[in-house]
């Protein structure tokens, strides 16, 4: 006798394993198992894709995609983004003991006796129609202020760069957890057939002193491998191993890929696992990437116009600029998250000198994706963001003559733009010493919960339950920032 | 028992617990309704007093049954009316619907009937499962007799029966030799042993085919490399600079103790505790190097205790889930929000693992130089060398003909050489303390100011100085006993002056000018000369590699002209640490002045003293002096310095051998431990000792509260949870899945066995074996549950598509390691070295140096030669923070933290790894190569013969004649593109075979790739 109740626990069940499974069923395989696009049938109007959670997304989203341009190394705000007229008179004095206010420092300034404040030496003006005030050193980004969001109020607990970028790529101090390129994947599936959901760009780095990355920042944690970022790269194969082996040829490479689907389809039919089935779709997709990989990387089909936007250095691969054309290639074939990690702003002394190269290495290419994504109608649709994992002090290291600033988690500066932020803003206030929050705080898990927001995802409700807990990108914390969203 | 027309089964992961809809089937607690309660209650009413709502919590039934804060009670037994949870659970009224909708875990229709179901029989609460010892279950008695082979099939075979269903037939020998070969060895089996096997007539002949194995060395490894997941082993050290340690000799001993078949107790308190056992040795002390396997950081900045606190969290972390399999961490912050763990005994157990004499910053000690049990041969004989070179030193020399010699020569050289000055004052401008040591040097300690000045003065009658020198010498008391005194053994002298002040008239000053720096040696971008450019800001400065390094250095300023008052001279030091690096300052300095022509000056050089007395005639010098004299010939120009040279050779190949390997030790004193608020280490509260939770067995009286004691309670065999953990984790590693599919987690959210009594039964008899390894691996392997085939077809698949009940074999895709090392192996290219370094195979250029290429703290990839490319892939270096693309494209970890269960995926970046990769691709031709010399006469004996070590299967006519196709078509292509057929041949470091044919092999190698590319050869079927 059929029942309704069990009915329900059916229905549940199987939703819980087609979300969940992690083991055994790839992900393709999965779809064709379940007659094609299932999931995106379930939610009306949403693109289709393969995998991902049943109920995700929550709620209509804004944006389809990220760009996230990392700076590693943690830029300075204070000479940056938080404009600060308040420092000319605060210039050289005592950081006040009440405004430190009991914040521990790193092992690298903890032995200092002053601390003496240095306004920034770089002028800031107000741009475009917004007014929004951005430093000299920033003279592209200046031309697209009234489409960015400026938030200078972003906190974080870590002091240090490796347990402060863990934080920021994975909301947790320590390694462990999934990035939030894994979380995406891992929750709304992939948009491309052709090309990985989560794709990792490493800028080239200059600055000696720069720290380093390390693969757990895109790592998938907890959940499944198959949702951790892929590198791709600007020397060698851009994915490695894509190129056949010499001696191969294009011919022979897909008549071997026939035959290795022959032969397993004869197994397949004798055994009956579908991971056989899955495997053939593996090496179908292998087979497309060996295409689509190289087409992405090929930027000779741009024009003049849009190469010159981005500036000279778009066509030095890896640069910071050819990184960011590259994120808008990858966007506009339904790459769902790309991050860009640029090396370089840890600016212990001589920010004076340091500081404009690591701005002029980045501005022009950030300032040109906005411009060109907005030209091709994808900036609405798009989440641009932009930042490092901590601040700078505006006290200075060592010599105030060729001041260094050291870490700074109290208070720093992002940017956003695009799908579901509102343009022309600035948001957050520090004090006039640049050290605390006075308004609108975003902590990183405010942050990360903004990001899920704008892609339709109630931030607690992507959860994934791992050793018994039903974990999240924002643990148990995190506040939209619904001012800033459209 | 259950009503069947009512039941019904769910395919999927609910199939092993049916779900329950009405209300007269019997509910059990822990199956049915502990799972709803934890997942949707206990966040606010279980464990957790910190954030429990209302006073009441719903994992005892005491407070459940008895009266909340609103003086209603919960549950009352057998009335549903009256319980007010089933009232909060049904309500319409927003406010007073439980779970409340913020958390978003609201009750499914279904749970409520559970719920409903289980009040009205009268709210039963059971003790969770994994929290009582396992008693010994009845064996089971299936109807089929013929079936089982030992015990474990009889479980097995009644819960199949239960529900109507069969197991499945045996699979064929070449199938079974194929498995047990790998999940004994992780290798696929030679032609000859599967000949052999298939052959056998003796009834006995699998059972003897499992023992061949489990005889095999390679058993060792391959268990071993399913323990280092565990015990998070990697070759670097995490965190953002992951430089380089060497805990290799720790893993050798693993693989030892698993060939020697350690009982499992005996490994357990050898690994937790071996340095405390009573006289403990040497081997014992480096097991524990399990402990010490954990990541640790050197990032510049860090505050030492926040990490020394994180070190001892990942100790017991790992412990926890390793032996206990609850997820202890949970409790570090605030109760156990699930498991009856409360903070308190978190920090309980903190304290065992909290002893060690570490620090955060560089964390690296306590070490010893332990030889690896499987050391090689040629370590014994530089022993037993060495041995005999120390006894002929011993062997008295007459030093006298030759020290008399030898001051004859330098006196008659020109005078020349170094005079160390004794400082008269020494002045720190930041507050460090500076000390004269005996050998004049001065050695910098207490205080470590960001900046710091140090002004040495010293006195001296010499005139015409030339050049000064400044000994930059190392000591034990210095950071990492380095040349430096920041954190990572650095220094950064900014600058380097000179004052010379008349004796006689102080009036009289000059202000010294060099011309010229020399050092012995300068870091990269830090030369020497920038310490007297006159530029003492920014990073101008001399350094020496500090990190790497930790060396003595000398640098030499040479006078612009020659310097020295006429009655005397004192000599006013300035060494000044102003770069932009804080508390950069020089250790231990040590000055000295030279008359020597500059163009004749060296660092080092015959001291003035030593000259002097050397110049006299035997007779006339004190007796000091000729002490003096003697002291020094012998240091430098012993006439046994040959043989000492060949002793510090060999100690130094020793050393090489036996890197230091971190271990495991307790303090003498202990350190206090606190239960630490929000699991932050600044924050302690309460005082807490060691001890183990409530929910277990207490520790017994007789054993100390120490790790030792801690690793003997885990052992006892009353303990109910390591034995079950334990075997659990072999059935997975055989089966793809535990009985318990959590292996992480037997606490009450995770999920429950499939087959309790099996594993019960497992356990006990695990602890009644003696714990033995091997014998658990044979229990398993010789069932005829395991025997089955898992060819089963697609319907059982999709009914049970994680193989829960059983009624098929294992299938599943190898793991990382396994798949290199099978086609290693089958191309003949393997080489089976048990232990030792690890190694660096192939891998793209500049994966290291693009993510780090900081000066000092990065390097390249050294990729490896010869042998060492085809070691097995547990050798290959494990770089955290870039492990292998090999291991890792193929779900291989990333080794910063312990991993009980590896993913198993499916992705095109592996097919594409499998396609291209060098190694594969000259496996293949490898492979191809053996074909065409050894695999038999015609195309189809070859390619039966490369298929047949690759699938250990013949091929069926279907696929012979796919490959006839391939090989003809690609021998076609080859033939018609020569260069092609060469450019494939060429792939990798194996020599080019030039006896044969360049095209036919390069077809047969096409046929190779498809070979290793087949499902099949990566999946155990």
């Amino acid at each position: 006798m059929p029942h309704p109740l069990s009915d329900l626990q059916m229905l549940e069940n199987r939703r819980q394993f087609f979300g969940r499974s992690t083991t055994g069923i790839g992900t393709i395989a999965l779809a064709s198992l379940l007659n094609g696009n299932l999931f995106a049938k379930e939610k009306s109007g949403a693109t289709p894709r393969v995998g991902g959670l049943a109920d995700i997304p929550h709620f209509a989203p804004k944006a389809k995609r990220v760009i996230y341009l990392l700076q590693s190394g943690a830029p300075s705000q204070v000479d940056l983004l938080d404009h600060k007229p308040s420092l000319e008179k605060l210039h050289m004095t005592e950081l006040p003991d009440s405004i430190r206010n009991g914040q521990r420092l790193t092992g690298m300034t903890a032995g200092q006796k002053k601390f003496p404040i240095v306004k920034s030496p770089w002028k800031f003006r107000q741009c475009g129609k917004s007014g929004t005030w951005l430093s000299d050193l920033l003279p592209h980004m200046q031309t697209v202020a009234d489409d960015i969001c400026v938030i200078n109020s972003v906190h974080t607990e870590a002091i240090n760069h490796d347990p402060a970028i863990t934080f920021f790529q994975s909301g947790h101090q320590q390694p462990g957890r999934p990035s939030i390129g894994a979380w995406l994947s891992y929750g709304l599936g992939s948009e491309t057939e052709n090309l990985p959901s989560f794709v990792v760009l490493l800028s080239k780095n200059s600055f000696n002193q720069a720290q380093p990355l390390y693969d757990r920042l895109w790592g998938s944690g907890f959940l499944s491998s198959k949702y951790q970022g892929v590198k791709f790269r600007s020397q060698g194969d851009p994915v490695l191993y894509l190129s056949d082996p010499a001696g191969g040829s294009d011919a022979n490479r897909r008549v071997m890929l026939d035959r290795l689907a022959k032969l397993n389809q004869i197994r397949e039919q004798e055994i009956g696992d579908p991971e056989i089935t899955a495997r053939i779709a593996q090496y179908e997709m292998a087979y497309r990437m060996q295409t689509s990989v190289p087409e992405l990387a090929d930027i000779s089909t741009e024009s003049e116009s849009t190469l010159k936007m981005y500036g000279d250095d778009v066509k030095e691969p890896g640069s910071h600029a050819a990184n960011c054309l590259l994120a808008r290639r990858l966007a506009e074939r339904g790459v769902r998250f790309i991050q860009v990690f640029h090396r370089g702003w840890d600016h212990h002394s001589n920010v004076q000198k340091n500081l404009p190269t690591l701005a002029k290495q980045t501005d022009q290419g950030s300032a040109a994706l906005i411009a060109d994504l907005k030209q091709r109608g994808m900036l609405d649709e798009t989440l641009v963001i932009w930042g490092g994992e901590f601040g700078r002090t505006v006290y200075s290291q060592g010599n105030p003559q060729a001041f260094g600033r050291d870490h700074h988690p109290r208070c720093f500066s992002i940017w956003m733009a695009g799908g579901g932020i509102k343009p022309g803003m600035t948001y957050g206030k520090t004090d006039d010493y640049c050290y605390n929050v006075v308004e609108n705080p975003m902590h990183v898990h405010d942050f990360h919960a903004t990001i899920l927001q704008c892609l339709g995802i109630n931030h607690e409700r992507l959860t994934y339950r791992f050793q018994g807990r039903d974990y999240r990108l924002t643990d148990v914390h995190g506040n939209v920032a619904k001012d800033i969203l459209t | 028992m259950l009503n069947t027309t009512k039941r019904i089964l769910i395919t999927l992961p609910t199939l092993l617990f049916p779900c329950l809809a009405l209300a007269d089937d019997k509910i059990e607690f822990n199956r049915h309704v502990l799972p709803i309660l934890s997942n949707h209650c206990y966040v606010c009413h279980g464990p957790d007093a910190a954030t429990r709502e209302a006073g009441l919590r719903l994992d005892q039934r005491d407070s459940a049954t008895g009266k909340a804060d609103s003086g209603k009670s919960a549950i009352t037994p057998g009335d549903v009316q009256a319980s007010e949870l089933i009232r909060r659970i049904t309500t319409n009224d927003p406010d007073e619907r439980m779970p409340p909708a913020e958390g978003h875990k609201p009750l499914n229709a279904s749970q409520i009937a559970i719920l409903k179901a289980w009040i009205k029989q009268g709210a039963g609460f059971q003790q969770h499962w994994a929290f009582v010892a396992p008693k010994q279950p009845k064996i089971p008695q299936p109807k089929n007799r013929r079936w089982p082979k030992n015990n474990i099939d009889h479980f097995v075979l009644e819960r199949l029966e239960r529900d109507g269903k069969k197991p499945a037939r045996e699979a064929t020998r070449e199938t079974l030799i194929r498995r047990v070969a790998f999940d004994l060895t992780g290798l696929p089996p030679t032609l000859e042993e599967i000949f052999e096997f298939v052959v056998d007539q003796n009834p006995k002949a699998y059972e003897e085919m499992v023992n061949h194995y489990l005889a095999s060395p390679a058993y060792g490894e391959h268990m071993a490399r399913h323990w280092l997941d565990l015990a998070r082993y990697a070759d670097t050290n995490g965190y953002q600079y992951d430089t380089e340690r060497e805990q290799w000799i720790w893993r050798d001993w693993v693989i030892n103790a698993y060939n020697k078949n350690k009982p499992f107790n005996e490994f357990t308190i050898e690994q937790l505790a071996g340095d405390l056992l009573p006289k403990a040795t040497d081997q014992q002390k480096l097991a524990t190097g399990f402990n010490r396997n954990h990541g640790i950081t050197i990032e510049g900045g860090i505050i030492d205790e926040e990490y020394r606190t994180e070190y001892v969290m990942d100790r017991l972390v790992t412990t926890g889930e390793v032996w206990l399999a609850l997820t202890i961490g949970c409790a570090r912050c605030h109760e156990h929000k699930f498991d009856p763990i409360s903070q308190k005994e978190f920090y309980q157990l903190y304290a065992f693992f909290n002893q060690v004499p570490e620090k955060g910053m560089r964390g690296f000690t306590p070490s010893a130089r332990i030889p690896s049990p499987l050391a090689s041969i040629s370590v014994q004989k530089n022993k037993s060398e060495l041995a005999r070179l120390k006894l002929e030193l011993k062997k008295s020399v007459d030093v006298d003909p030759f020290l008399n010699q030898w001051a004859k020569r330098i006196t008659a050289q020109p005078e020349s050489g170094w005079l160390v000055v004794e400082p008269t004052t020494m002045k720190s401008s930041g507050g460090t303390t500076l000390k004269k040591l005996p050998d004049h040097s001065v050695l910098a300690n207490g205080a470590n100011p960001r900046h710091d000045v140090y002004d040495i003065t010293a006195q001296s009658d010499v005139k015409k100085i030339t050049a000064v020198r400044l000994e930059a010498l190392t000591h034990k008391s210095l950071p990492g006993g380095g040349p430096g005194r920041h954190s990572n053994s650095n220094f950064v002298l900014s600058e380097f002056e000179l004052t010379a002040v008349s004796l006689a008239d102080p009036s009289q000053k000059k202000t010294v000018k060099f011309k010229k720096a020399i050092a012995d040696y300068s870091q990269k971008g830090y030369e020497v000369d920038k310490a007297i450019d006159g530029n003492a800001t920014g990073n101008n400065g001399w350094a020496v590699d500090g990190p790497t390094r930790k060396l003595p250095a000398t640098a030499v300023f040479i006078a612009e002209s020659p310097f020295g008052f006429e009655q005397g001279t004192e000599l006013q030091f300035r060494l000044r640490h102003e770069a932009g690096f804080a508390t950069h300052g020089v250790g231990r300095p040590r000055l000295s002045i030279t008359r020597d022509a500059p163009s004749t000056i060296k660092l080092q050089g015959i001291p003035s003293n030593i000259r002097q007395i050397a110049g006299k005639i035997q007779n006339q010098r004190t007796k000091g002096e000729q002490k003096q004299l003697r002291d020094y010939f012998l240091a430098h120009h012993n006439p046994q310095q040959a043989l000492k040279q060949r002793i510090a050779a060999i100690e130094k190949q020793i050393q090489a051998a036996v890197p230091a390997t971190m271990i495991m030790q307790d303090l003498a004193k202990p350190r206090a431990t606190f239960l630490l608020e929000r699991g932050q280490y600044n924050e302690p509260r309460d005082q807490v000792s060691a001890d183990v939770p409530s929910i277990f067995p207490a520790m017994a009286k007789t054993v100390p509260k120490n790790r030792l004691g801690f690793a003997n309670w885990l052992v006892d065999p009353r303990h109910p949870l390591t034995a079950r953990v334990a075997v659990n984790r072999y059935w997975q590693r055989i089966f793809g899945l535990g009985l318990v599919k959590t292996s992480e987690d037997f606490g009450i959210q995770g999920e429950l066995p499939s087959h309790p009594e099996l594993l019960d039964w497992l356990a006990l008899e695990f602890i009644r074996s003696g714990w033995d390894v091997k014998q658990m691996q044979r229990l398993i392997l010789t069932s005829a549950t395991y025997r089955q085939t898992s060819h089963v077809g697609a319907n059982a698949y999709q009914d049970d598509p994680e193989n829960r009940l059983l009624a098929r074999g294992p299938r599943m895709r190898l793991d990382a390691e396994e798949i290199r090392d099978a086609i290693l192996a089958t191309s003949g290219l393997l080489v089976q070295q048990l232990g030792g370094k690890s190694v660096y195979p192939y891998q793209p250029k500049g994966l290291w140096l693009e993510l780090n290429n900081r000066p000092s703290y990065s390097k390249e990839y050294a990729r490896g030669k010869g042998d060492d490319l085809y070691r097995r892939s547990m050798y290959t270096f494990w770089k955290r923070t870039v492990p292998s693309p090999m291991l890792k494209t193929l779900d291989a970890p990333e080794r910063e933290f312990c991993t009980i269960r590896r993913s198993r995926t499916n992705t095109p970046l592996q097919a594409l790894l499998l396609l291209n990769g060098p190694q594969f691709v000259e496996a293949a031709r490898k492979l191809a190569e053996r074909m065409l010399i050894v695999g038999g006469d015609t195309t189809d004996d070859k390619i039966t013969y490369g298929f047949r070590l690759v699938t250990a299967r013949m091929p069926s006519d279907e696929e012979l004649a796919v490959f006839r196709q391939a090989y003809q078509s690609e021998l076609n292509y080859f033939n018609s593109d020569k260069s092609a057929a060469l450019k494939l041949l060429q792939v990798g470091d194996s020599p080019l075979n030039p006896k044969l044919n360049h095209a036919q092999w390069a077809a047969f190698t096409s046929l190779t790739r498809l070979f290793l590319n087949l499902d099949e050869a990566i999946t155990k079927g």
